[in-house]
């Protein structure tokens, strides 16, 4: 989605109406399918099954046995219509070949729209069930409750996320809102001005960048007021934001922010609650795209006759702000191309995260077990289940491990995935 | 029996597609013996794709390394937790979605035999496979519809435990 506004931009058009709510009708089923995955397949199991359970257990089979075969069979359900919606609109599931500059590739059939209209209400349960799960299992148990309000997650940034002109959390377009750590705005832009918000830090021991406010400048890796590091994720858009576009999406937020005592919120393990609000919303969302007549328009391309030369998009990807910056030539080929994607945003925070949780769990003298590997790598995972996207590294198998030193740089214990 | 290829990759990331042009060079050759079907999924998307048959064959490209593009592996799913789209730690490996699959009373393939080619460029943004991966898609595709039909033949594709050996 980032790219396909991105080439819009090098081409200077502007997409007709339908092909922009196509864009974002894709786009919800998408969030639905992510966040689905992100929840059940890689976070439940740390609460539902529990964060010191052993691996054989933690882990979505575990998960299944825990909440009963009916509920892992609609998560799968689910999961597999937001996918076939995906198809309905954009042809593919994944990779589609549909986004061009100055539109889509084509209309909604009528038939189409028809179907998704009938998935829409076991989407919308789908969403409310994901929200009821969340507090009977994890709000209502007290040791998961302290996890999640307890200071070991617990990270004080400003945040970032696209809103609309009502600064609610949208996802396909907007413009970029930052808050500070007490919630006041510190930055606005637009996508083509990012250069202008956000510049990147190097440290020598990754090619992974550490992107920062620009304005306030690298100040290395510190929390609280005055901070230059951000966060951009669920957790993050719904501080950003004064409250979400649909109702029952509405009033989760509200639910979360009254329990969190709080806005912006700064516990960590809340992040899996607004993501799973952000489910809800994207259920919604795609309701009333597909309920909208234009979304059958025929007229879903405008086709460009501007030399193409440089451009911006931007999205809300399910795991950060998305930036998408390209220079072409007078023929439209790339010249040079820079992304800073979701997870990257959140660099500097897990890296500040894991470093806080390793501090709160690793105790002096204390055992060091598995399930303390488990702790650390829970504040990596409610921002991203890997970073193969971030690293464009696929290892195939989570690369962690935890050297445990003493002041004198001993190594006392290294525990490995 | 009930069969389902399936090719697996992305077909504008150079080799990484090679497993969707072998699919696409067996509709030909296999008729209506198996149902033979592409895909660029993984993990929990799997559960449904293979949900109802009796034995899959899935063709995915590998990166294991000092090997030589197009060396084809033969594996079985416990041997894939080394590839990247059947072992994503962004999604469920392809192991735990069959088993996850049985769990939740899908009927998941119990015979599932993964032919992995190795792959030279998976980064390149481009359609078509690199020479040496676009010189096995013919012989694979011969290879696959023999073990399909039963027929005779000489594969092209080695084990793990061949090439364990071969490297000892």
């Amino acid at each position: 989605m980032a790219s396909g506004k991105a080439v819009d931009a090098v081409y200077k058009v502007k997409i007709p109406a339908a092909a922009a709510k196509l864009r974002e009708l894709y786009y919800m089923a998408h969030y639905i399918h992510s966040h689905t995955a992100h929840f059940y397949a890689l976070a439940a199991p740390d609460f539902v099954v529990g964060p010191d359970a052993p691996p054989a257990e933690r882990n979505i089979l575990g998960l299944v046995d825990k909440v009963g075969i009916e509920i892992g069979s609609e998560v799968i359900r689910q999961r597999e219509i937001s996918q076939l919606i995906q198809q309905m609109v954009g042809g593919r599931a994944t990779h589609p070949v549909w986004n061009l500059p100055g539109g889509v590739t084509r209309p909604l059939a009528k038939e189409d729209r028809e179907k998704i209209r009938g998935f829409v209400p076991g989407l919308i349960a789908f969403g409310e069930f994901g929200l009821k799960l969340f507090h009977d299992l994890v709000l209502k148990n007290k040791a998961y409750l302290d996890l999640i309000l307890g200071d070991g997650y617990e990270l004080v940034t400003n945040y970032m996320g696209l809103v609309d002109a009502k600064n609610l959390v949208t996802f396909y377009d907007g413009t970029v809102r930052v808050v500070d750590p007490d919630g006041a705005e510190i930055d606005r832009y637009a996508a083509h001005e990012y250069l202008d918000h956000v510049a990147e830090h190097v440290e020598p021991y990754t090619y992974l960048k550490f992107p920062y406010l620009k304005k306030r400048g690298w100040q290395g890796f510190k929390e609280g007021s005055g901070t230059s590091i951000y966060q951009a994720a669920p957790l993050a858009r719904c501080n950003v934001a004064s409250g979400m576009a649909t109702p029952k999406a509405q009033e989760a937020y509200e639910k979360m922010y009254t329990a969190l005592g709080r806005k912006p919120a700064h516990k960590l393990m809340a992040m899996h609650w607004a993501r799973l609000i952000e489910l809800l919303y994207a259920a919604e969302r795609l309701g009333e795209l597909v309920a909208d007549d234009e979304i059958l328009d025929p007229n879903v391309r405008v086709i460009p006759s501007a030399t193409p030369s440089e451009g911006v998009g931007i999205v809300e990807a399910p795991r950060g702000t998305l930036t998408h910056h390209y220079w072409t030539d007078s023929k439209g080929i790339v010249t040079k191309a820079n992304l800073i994607v979701g997870t990257t945003n959140n660099n500097a925070p897990i890296s500040m995260a894991v470093t806080k949780a390793a501090k709160k769990f690793i105790t002096k003298g204390g055992e060091i077990r598995e399930g303390l590997l488990n702790r650390v790598e829970m504040a990596f995972r409610i921002y991203d289940p890997c970073f193969s996207c971030a690293t464009h590294s696929l290892p195939g198998r989570m690369p962690l491990t935890v050297e445990v030193k003493d002041a004198s740089g001993t190594t006392l214990n290294v525990i490995s995935r | 029996m009930n069969m389902i290829v399936l090719g697996l990759g992305n077909t504008i990331l150079r080799d990484d597609g090679v497993g969707i042009y072998v699919a696409r060079a067996l509709r030909e050759r296999v008729g209506c013996l198996a149902s033979v079907q592409e895909a660029e999924l993984a993990g929990l998307d799997l559960i449904e794709r293979l949900n109802g048959y009796d034995r899959a064959i899935i063709i995915d490209a590998i990166q294991l390394e000092d090997e030589e593009p197009g060396t084809v592996f033969k594996m079985r799913p416990d041997d894939i937790r080394i590839t990247a789209r059947l072992a994503s730690v962004h999604d469920i490996d392809l192991v735990t979605a069959l088993e996850l699959g049985r769990r939740l009373r899908f009927k998941m393939p119990e015979d599932v035999v993964i032919f992995a080619v190795q792959a030279e460029d998976t980064r390149t943004l481009g359609e078509g496979c690199t020479e040496a991966v676009e010189r096995v898609i013919g012989p694979l595709a011969d290879e696959i519809s023999a073990v399909l039909s039963g027929a005779p033949h000489r594969p092209i594709s080695i084990s793990l435990a061949d090439r364990r050996k071969r490297r000892a």
